[in-house]
């Protein structure tokens, strides 16, 4: 997996790319909750080039998002890829997480 | 029959290599690609679990995958850890949106057979079958 930290006309977007598991998810981890800590929002995490995620790179986000919850942050999610997107249905987390085509989609939400 | 077996470390680092070939089993089997990437998720996990539970995150010790195709596909997940209590092995309601207890659900919802193997004295061996179904065919060679 690969991160990239991004800053789009003023909002940061956590880009990533590859395949978030077990392995990788801790170094997501380290940059979510740094973000969190620094009550950043909007947060944009583009989705286009991840190719794989498994319930600890889910667990990730639903323990990012509850910690901008705490400060009215606003968590967005873009560019899910279909296969992706089945499993965050399946998890039912398509209801929780605030998901977006584009990052333009994103911006004007 | 047609069968292969990998051992690797119980490091996160190898979980892509135990991916890698659940895929291209699965490929053999003749699965559909949407149904080997379930597959591939449901092993992983299982593995994933070996990792945190059966060995607590100890990246030394070592976990053996086996695949078998018969008219099934079949895994079997041996490690030589903590042994599993498969009566509390539960995963959390899909409603109760907190991080974790989602890899349970990704092996139920792909695997019919889901159960831990009592003869093995040390350690574990889960026993995962997914027989075949419809939508497993590889709608995508034409099969």
């Amino acid at each position: 997996m690969k991160i990239e930290i991004v800053d789009s006309k003023g909002i940061k977007v956590i880009a990533l790319s590859g395949d978030v598991d077990m392995h990788s998810s801790p170094e997501l981890r380290k940059e979510l909750m740094f973000m969190v800590r620094n009550k950043v929002t909007p947060l944009f995490v583009d989705f286009r080039g991840v190719s794989y995620i498994d319930s600890s790179g889910i667990a990730t986000f639903v323990e990012g998002l509850k910690g901008m919850m705490a400060y009215g942050g606003k968590l967005k999610f873009v560019g899910i890829p279909e296969r992706i997107m089945e499993i965050f249905s399946f998890a039912k987390l398509d209801k929780v997480f605030e998901i977006y085509g584009t990052m333009n989609d994103a911006a004007n939400s | 029959m047609e069968y292969a077996v990998i051992t690797v470390p119980s490091d996160p680092k190898y979980l892509s290599v135990i991916r890698s070939v659940t895929a291209a089993m699965a490929e053999i089997y003749g699965m559909a690609d949407r149904v080997k990437e379930d597959v591939k998720l449901a092993v992983d996990e299982a593995c994933s679990n070996v990792i945190k539970y059966a060995y607590r995150g100890d990246a030394g010790q070592k976990i053996v995958v086996k695949f078998f195709i018969k008219k099934a596909f079949e895994v079997v997940i041996e490690d030589s850890g903590i042994k599993a209590m498969p009566e509390f092995i539960e995963g959390r309601s899909l409603d109760d949106v907190r991080p974790g207890g989602l890899g349970v659900h990704f092996i139920r919802r792909t695997f019919d057979v889901f159960a831990f193997d009592q003869r093995k004295k040390k350690g574990n061996r889960l026993r995962l079958i997914r027989h075949r179904r419809e939508k497993d065919e590889d709608r995508d060679r034409g099969q």
